[in-house]
């Protein structure tokens, strides 16, 4: 639940009653807005800034409350606003189409204002309530359908180490999503993607995108076809295809970690560049690939790279929510800004670990999901 | 069409209703090429980056077109760093669009 104050939209054509129920719901701790009529109200609305609950007046001049309500029905954002009526008639048909139109409640004006106050909070509170247990319900059956988006542990590839640092935007499952998938004691594949989108519903899809780089992997794996821009370009067309995923786009990190040879094979797919980090010459490089986002056309002009890491050298993959960042004034995303910070990093010899912890501490002006892996030369 | 896209932060709040009144002006304008000018933008994040391409996507399917003008340095530099800058026809304003 979100700690900031709750807003609540007054609409009433009685400006005294207003400033009344304004003063005793600012001392309550809401952010009031107000409207003298329903037309004012539906200027007032904004879809970017709501309103957590709606009490307007029913016998208001040219729109009454009950057209008010009927305007906002129209809408699939603002129909989903808790709206209750206030009014000075206990009329019961007035209840019932009220009701009709999923009004959660009724207010009678005589009522006490600290009453009214206390019901409108009862009504956020089981909002609030409602939303939180509908989340947890979701966390648990995708808990017990046993599918993430992010993996537990990371496997081992000889000669390497490698670890991530993930980060969701609110707590809430985002659209990253990571894989280690370890074919034999050779070959490792290392998948980061970032379907676009935030919270639910881009959470939802990365197993679509997932499902289908896994099993690409896998098939390619069996034939023993070992390129990550053939991978990415089955993964692409199947998704093109897909009825369900063919409008939602995602970059897409391919790398097949060789512990035979210790060649890296990257493929990416509308991803940053990743970031080399040359102990030898204490730089960081860029490695940017060709391949366009997964889903945009058929053919995703997808390169490979072949990066041969020296001992201590360092290799980064990272999504877009790493390079965000807000100052004064504003949002902003900045690549090299994000290298610079962590080429400073590296000079003090610092372990993923000590990274890991730098960003809890360092990265709290979040605006995206972040999520980094480090594959470390031994 | 020329649009002048006026949102600060371009974020997942306005992404749906850009996409949905983009497509409907597609469908309405009888499916013109659009020049949209988002010299008013100071950040863009991944669900209305989502959103763009994907109406861009629409509008390739009828072999129409989006082309984006007036990208501040930062948003130009992520749309290359992500090869959108292959993907989009960007230049610097309508009217150099126009001359193009």
């Amino acid at each position: 639940m979100s700690n900031r104050p709750h807003k609540i939209l007054l609409v009433d054509d009685d400006k005294l009653f207003l400033k009344l129920m304004v003063q005793v719901f600012k001392k309550s701790g809401f952010d009031c807005d107000t409207a003298n009529s329903a037309e004012e109200a539906i200027a007032v609305l904004d879809k970017h800034n709501p309103p957590d609950i709606i009490l307007s007046d029913y016998n208001m001049g040219r729109m009454n409350g009950l057209d008010f309500r009927k305007r906002l029905m129209e809408d699939d954002f603002f129909k989903n606003i808790p709206f209750v009526f206030l009014t000075y008639f206990s009329d019961s048909d007035l209840m019932i189409q009220g009701l009709d139109l999923q009004a959660i409640d009724y207010v009678i004006k005589n009522t006490p204002v600290n009453v009214i106050v206390s019901k409108v909070n009862n009504i956020l509170f089981a909002v609030d309530k409602q939303r939180e247990l509908s989340e947890m319900e979701v966390k648990k059956a995708a808990k017990s359908l046993n599918i993430k988006s992010i993996p537990k542990s990371v496997p081992t590839a000889k000669g390497f180490e490698m670890d991530f640092w993930h980060n969701a935007f609110h707590d809430i499952p985002g659209g990253d999503f990571i894989d280690f998938i370890r074919v034999d004691d050779s070959y490792t594949f290392v998948v980061l993607g970032d379907v676009m989108g935030k919270k639910w519903m881009a959470w939802f899809f990365t197993f679509g995108f997932l499902s289908y780089v896994r099993s690409a992997v896998r098939f390619a794996a069996f034939n023993g076809e070992y390129s990550t821009a053939n991978i990415l370009q089955q993964v692409n067309k199947v998704i093109c295809y897909d009825d369900v995923l063919k409008d939602i786009l995602s970059s897409l990190s391919l790398l097949l970690i060789d512990s035979e040879t210790g060649i890296i094979t990257y493929s990416g797919a509308g991803d940053l560049p990743l970031l080399h980090y040359k102990k030898s010459e204490n730089k960081v490089v860029h490695i940017s690939s060709t391949g366009l986002l997964l889903g945009l056309f058929a053919d995703g002009t997808y390169n490979e790279h072949q990066i041969v890491l020296q001992p201590n050298d360092r290799l980064f993959i990272f999504t877009d929510g790493m390079i965000d960042f807000v100052d004064a004034t504003g949002k902003k995303s900045d690549y090299n800004r994000f290298a610079s910070e962590l080429l400073n990093k590296l000079e003090a010899q610092t372990s993923f670990t000590d990274i890991k912890t730098y960003f809890d501490e360092h990265l709290p002006d979040q605006v995206d999901d972040q999520s980094i892996i480090g594959i470390y030369k031994l | 069409m020329l649009l002048n896209l006026q949102i600060k932060d371009a974020n997942m709040g306005h992404a749906d209703e850009f996409k949905t009144q983009l497509t409907n002006l597609f469908d309405t304008h009888n499916k013109k090429r659009l020049i949209l000018n988002l010299a008013e933008v100071e950040y863009i994040d991944s669900s209305f980056l989502g959103a763009l391409v994907a109406t861009l996507k629409y509008a390739i399917s009828f072999k129409s077109d989006i082309i984006l003008v007036g990208l501040r340095k930062d948003i130009l530099n992520l749309f290359s760093l992500i090869r959108l800058d292959k993907v989009f026809k960007i230049y610097s304003d309508f009217d150099d669009a126009l001359a193009k």
